[in-house]
């Protein structure tokens, strides 16, 4: 014999009241205490300034990452901004955040660090809109060519060199349609590669066709592009970043860098407030933690990043190359782009 | 006799989830293809426009003409290969039998991505096959030829899909009786004869299988020609897959989807009923 359990609708509702209490608890409890939340890119909320910052605002740090630009505006935009204090993003789609209001001005005044920063990156436009900042420079890298050292007694000064038969199937590119057409205009010349004209396009997309031939293949990932380039003797490649030359070295591969003197895409990442902040005076406390000497110091020898507040430190790790980069800017058209990039891809 | 009522109210209980898990998803990239994207915003206002800028662009169509080219080669190649071995294991007596079954069921069991990773270490300069064409002395030094191309793709995909084509033939090949063999035998057909004139159209049910099921994982593989295909492994499913990121045009890129869809029912519809024909 089974027992019945009614319910009432008084039963349900005192019921639903307090599993509901049980269940918000947690965030009752913790609303009290403060409460900072990131939204990042890896290696850019380390343990080392983290448990710093915690200790001296007493505020617990919750930490998202994610592994693309697009993941990281959908989440901004998806609670417009509510579910973030703080994230970092680079200078090129300031104004994608900017147009959706996602993001709340900062006050340097709140920001004593801010005085760290070097003279180059403490006036970028991308930044500012009508008089407000909105955001400060935090790290910085190159889309830079990687070679291989054995194979050249004198670094390669011209991107020319990967439209040279001679190093046929022994190239490798980076799958980007973005990142590989500035690189084709920087290459063919375009006086503004992030607003290319119809006939620009035609010339990027021949000229990117004539290297296709050359390449052994495209790679889409960091460690994708690492391997392929050990496994198969590669001499040249047009690199995801500075990381890939330690990760190249580690297999024993003598990888070195240099920024061709046609240039190569670089990319400024800030930190900003998003316009959702619950508690902005702790989202300038932590703006301020990042911009220490000590922290540029931890981003650049740990994650191989260049900072924008210890020159000494960028010189030590090479990171000396910041004026010959084409700082990659918010493109005409990213459709065309892909669109383009799909041609030289089927060409 | 059953109530029509409590009947239907299970099967409608029992369609519910795959309904909820299959048709609904499939009904909303059927919806998006209609929309347009405009300045990341995705605007539903029923056009066919995506279709028609999919069909108006040469680029697009060779590279989906291109696929379905490369598909067809990856079935016939994973017939060739499949089949007999299907018909070595289906030949094995008891315990032998089911072995072979499970080792050939085996990769299954593994990721596709560990899969692809290895294949592609197998086929590079340094792999296992240039070091044992090297070895064996029909190639002088390691060659490239096995990666980084369309060929690399081919071989790749029919590694891959391979347990697929075989599983399917082994079964329709299980599903003879025994006794039509006898009865070939004893009105005076040789091994060969019983095979061709009993074994193999028999067996054409589970053949027509195991090729749909290599020609539509083929079909929507994006992965395979990118890891091994070097700059010609271009595909259809790459052309897709640039629709969502970046250019934001995911219309467009469900426009493309349903094409394929299409497409893979359009087989899969006509294969059947060639199977269904078949049939004894």
């Amino acid at each position: 014999m089974t027992k019945k359990i009614r319910l009432d609708r008084r039963d349900f509702l005192i019921g639903s009241a307090a599993a509901g209490a049980m269940i918000a608890a947690p965030t009752i409890v913790r609303a009290a205490s403060k409460e900072l939340r990131v939204l990042a890119w890896e290696g850019y909320a380390e343990p080392e300034w983290v448990e710093a910052f915690k200790k001296e605002t007493g505020a617990e740090v919750k930490i998202v990452y994610v592994g693309s630009a697009d993941e990281m505006f959908a989440k901004m935009q998806g609670s417009q901004g509510a579910d973030f204090d703080v994230v970092s993003f680079d200078t090129s789609i300031f104004s994608r955040y900017l147009d959706a209001n996602l993001l709340a001005p900062l006050d340097l005044s709140k920001i004593a660090n801010a005085g760290n920063i070097a003279p180059e990156f403490r006036e970028v436009k991308e930044v500012m809109r009508a008089d407000k900042q909105f955001g400060v420079p935090f790290a910085w890298g190159s889309l830079p060519m990687v070679y291989d050292a054995d194979a050249f007694s004198t670094p390669p000064d011209s991107w020319d060199v990967m439209w040279n038969p001679e190093y046929g199937q022994q190239l490798i590119c980076m799958d980007d349609a973005n990142n590989c057409i500035t690189w084709g205009a920087l290459v063919v010349g375009v006086d503004n590669p992030y607003n290319l004209s119809d006939d620009d396009f035609a010339r990027v997309k021949e000229k990117l066709i004539e290297q296709k031939k050359l390449l052994l293949s495209y790679f889409a990932g960091f460690d994708e592009g690492v391997n392929m380039f050990a496994q198969n003797s590669i001499k040249v490649m047009y690199s995801m970043g500075e990381p890939q030359v330690p990760a190249l070295k580690n297999k024993g591969i003598n990888a070195a860098l240099t920024i061709p003197k046609e240039g190569a895409p670089g990319w400024l990442d800030c930190w900003t407030m998003s316009a959702g902040a619950t508690d902005p005076d702790l989202a300038h406390q932590w703006i301020n933690t990042c911009l220490a000497a000590s922290v540029g110091e931890i981003l650049t020898n740990k994650a191989g990043y260049g900072n924008t507040t210890n020159t000494d430190v960028n010189k030590a790790a090479g990171f000396t190359y910041g004026d010959k980069l084409s700082w990659l800017q918010q493109a005409e058209n990213y459709e065309k782009r892909v669109a383009v990039w799909n041609e030289v891809k089927a060409g | 006799m059953p109530r029509t009522g409590p009947r239907w109210l299970i099967f409608a209980a029992v369609a519910a989830l795959p309904a909820l898990v299959i048709l609904v998803p499939l009904g909303s990239f059927l919806a998006m293809s209609l929309a347009h994207a405009e300045k990341h915003q995705i605007i539903y206002d029923w056009t066919l426009r995506n279709y028609a800028s999919f069909l108006g662009n040469w680029t697009y169509l060779s590279t989906f003409l291109g696929t379905l080219w490369l598909c067809l080669e990856v079935v016939l190649l994973s017939l060739i290969v499949g089949y007999p071995i299907a018909w070595y294991i289906w030949r094995q007596k008891s315990w032998k039998r089911y072995a072979l079954l499970q080792i050939a069921a085996l990769p299954l069991f593994m990721s596709y991505i560990v899969k692809l990773y290895t294949l592609r270490s197998m086929l590079g300069l340094n792999g296992l096959v240039n070091q044992a064409l090297v070895s064996l002395g029909i190639l002088e030094q390691p060659s490239q030829v096995f990666l980084y191309n369309q060929r690399a793709v081919l071989i790749t995909m029919t590694v891959i899909y391979l347990p697929y084509v075989v599983l399917p033939i082994f079964l329709s090949l299980e599903r003879i009786p025994r006794s039509l063999l006898h009865a070939s035998t004893d009105l005076g057909a040789g091994g060969w004869d019983t095979f061709r004139r009993v074994v193999l159209p028999l067996s054409v049910p589970g053949t027509i299988a195991g090729a749909l099921f290599a020609f539509v994982l083929a079909l929507g593989d994006f992965i395979t020609p990118q890891m091994v295909g070097g700059t010609t492994g271009f595909t259809i499913g790459r052309v897709i897959f640039s629709q969502f990121g970046l250019a934001f045009d995911w219309p467009f890129g469900a426009a493309m989807a349903a094409i394929l869809l299409l497409v893979a029912l359009l087989l899969i519809v006509t294969a059947g009923y060639a199977a269904s024909r078949r049939r004894v």
